[in-house]
């Protein structure tokens, strides 16, 4: 699911079914390499797109919280109104993540794609993909 | 004794070799506007051909991508899908991967349990291999279908309509 009208709409009926929020979080600095931070988010951007494909019915993939300075404070509120909506998972999907209490992080790993031909990044995203839901799956499991 | 032809007779003969190529050149393109849309008729069919060829699909449900482009506003984008496609005799079947439940993508033999449905890994929901729900899992309805076909020995996947298997 996401955040647009027509998915929030479903989520409300369905939230015993979507039980899991996953917040993609990134720097947005620009005073500290920030051509990694964009090919980072790109990157982060992509991965969330085929979550949402494969985990439509599971996960509900919020707005990306973008941050400077590495202040963590709007993602700490932030999942604390995920859990009152309803959620009982929380997933912190970055490449810097944060510690915050009564949520999983999925630490992506630095790629860069700007120095590479379509198919190889088209792959190497694939297996962070792959790599990624199989830690969904693994949260799932954990019946914590 | 040879026809003579008089300069009157050349000039006409030849004004009229020059007239009707003119009108031709007039009206030939017009007839073929006008009858257009005769040919036209089936050469956006709905069908997509894949690069997988019939051959290899067997009684094992397998994956075949497909591509086609999708208008989104004003922005057309190039979309790849997938459908499960198997043989049930010499019919080619092909079920869709979009669990009913809430949307997520389901797995030929993705539970070890239950090696012969598919799975959705997100709640567990399980279909047999005509697409049919089992009961007791959330899905409350069968896998849908696409049309499917053979162009040339390869796999061409149309419209995706309720499923016809499951009675």
């Amino acid at each position: 699911m996401l955040y647009n009208h027509q998915d929030l709409n479903v989520l409300k009926d369905e939230i015993e079914f979507v039980d899991t929020a996953v917040i993609p979080f990134a720097y947005g600095d620009m005073n500290e390499d920030p051509k990694m931070h964009a090919s980072d988010m790109e990157m982060m951007q992509m991965i969330t797109v085929h979550l949402e494909k494969q985990f439509k019915g599971r996960l509900f993939i919020t707005p990306a919280v973008v941050t400077v300075n590495g202040i963590t404070a709007v993602v700490e509120d932030y999942s604390e109104q995920l859990r009152n909506y309803g959620f009982k998972k929380i997933i912190i999907l970055s490449h810097n993540v944060p510690q915050v209490e009564g949520t999983h992080g999925i630490q992506l790993n630095h790629i860069p794609l700007e120095d590479m031909s379509a198919d190889m990044k088209m792959s190497l995203i694939d297996d962070e993909v792959k790599d990624t839901m199989k830690q969904i799956i693994a949260v799932w499991n954990n019946k914590k | 004794m040879s026809q003579k032809v008089t300069r009157r007779q050349f000039l006409n003969y030849s004004l009229m070799g020059v007239g009707s190529f003119m009108a031709a050149g007039i009206i030939l393109p017009m007839g073929r506007f006008a009858v257009d849309p005769l040919f036209q008729g089936e050469a956006e069919g709905a069908m997509i051909t894949t690069s997988i060829k019939v051959d290899e699909i067997t009684e094992e449900p397998t994956k075949v991508d497909f591509s086609f482009e999708q208008q989104d506003g004003w922005y057309k984008s190039e979309v790849t899908d997938f459908a499960w496609v198997y043989k049930d005799g010499d019919k080619l079947i092909a079920l869709s991967p979009v669990c009913k439940h809430l949307g997520c993508t389901v797995t030929w033999a993705g539970d070890d349990a239950n090696p012969n449905r598919f799975f959705c890994p997100c709640h567990n929901g399980l279909y047999e291999k005509n697409g049919k729900n089992v009961p007791g899992t959330p899905p409350r309805g069968p896998l849908d279908q696409y049309e499917v076909g053979k162009s040339d020995g390869f796999i061409t996947i149309g419209e995706l309509k309720p499923n016809e298997l499951v009675n």
